[in-house]
């Protein structure tokens, strides 16, 4: 019953994209790790996932956006920088980073602001 | 393990490499000049050499299979010593010349500035990293 309460398919969807957003963070920092690892190719978000939050989300079905899961996957369009075969540029990796972490400061502020809604609405006092 | 600061493990992995890296550097330019080691013979310029990416995959739970970064060895570099003219030197032969060591102090310094933008930027994940747990943590505190 009380389950009902957290499967709103906006508070899902944003659930999702925070774990997201949580995984991309360990790819980064795994890439920026491996800069100088010979034949290291960087991994990221596998891309199939947006499509498919995309997706879930247009239908608004919890059970389909409850069934979502991130994964990476190697990034077969990065092109190597340097002879050794890696291809990590470090510019790109810290520039989605900094992009990365803005998302999640919005997507957590998202998921508070549901949350602290919610309980508003139960309390019937500011939170 | 419940990892509450994503990815910041291979961080400091990669963290403690490269201040390996900066360390060998720093020896091999303090060691420009030294004609006579402590085997009589000049001192020969140090690499370090990174672990290869061989391991490197996706599980299928989309999770990451990767050993954090190692050093797989320090190697020497084997290429000859650079003969200088200076009959006064203690360590010159016969004809005067002395083997210096082969350091080559603009390969280094190139070498020092990306292994301290790989350190600046392992430390930058690790600042990131960090921040993004503060705000995970105050999810819902307002």
């Amino acid at each position: 019953m009380i389950e009902a309460l957290f499967n709103q398919p906006n508070y899902l969807a944003a659930n999702k994209a925070l774990d997201a957003v949580v995984l991309r963070q360990q790819a980064i920092a795994n890439n920026i790790a491996n800069l100088e690892t010979p034949g290291y190719k960087r991994v990221d978000l596998a891309p199939s996932f947006e499509a498919a939050l995309e997706q879930a989300t247009a239908s608004g079905d919890p059970q389909q956006l409850a069934a979502l899961k991130p994964s990476l996957a190697v990034d077969t369009s990065a092109v190597p920088g340097s002879l050794d075969g890696n291809t990590v540029h470090l510019e790109n990796e810290l520039m989605q980073m900094n992009q990365n972490s803005v998302a999640h400061s919005f997507e957590t502020q998202l998921v508070s602001g549901m949350l602290q809604r919610m309980q508003m609405a139960i309390t019937g006092k500011d939170a | 393990m419940i990892q509450i600061i994503s990815g910041i493990q291979n961080a400091s992995a990669a963290l403690d490499a490269e201040q390996t890296r900066l360390d060998v550097i720093s020896q091999n330019i303090a060691n420009a000049n030294t004609t006579h080691g402590v085997d009589g013979k000049p001192y020969q310029r140090q690499l370090v050499v990174f672990e290869s990416a061989l391991q490197q995959a996706v599980n299928s739970d989309g999770s990451l299979q990767m050993p954090p970064l190692q050093i797989a060895k320090i190697e020497k570099d084997t290429s000859p010593p650079i003969q200088i003219y200076d009959p006064g030197n203690p360590d010159a032969d016969g004809n005067g010349l002395v083997s210096m060591p082969n350091v080559n102090i603009n390969e280094e310094m190139a070498d020092l500035v990306s292994a301290s933008r790989a350190y600046e930027a392992n430390l930058a994940v690790v600042k990131n990293s960090h921040s993004m747990a503060m705000e995970t943590l105050a999810i819902g505190k307002g």
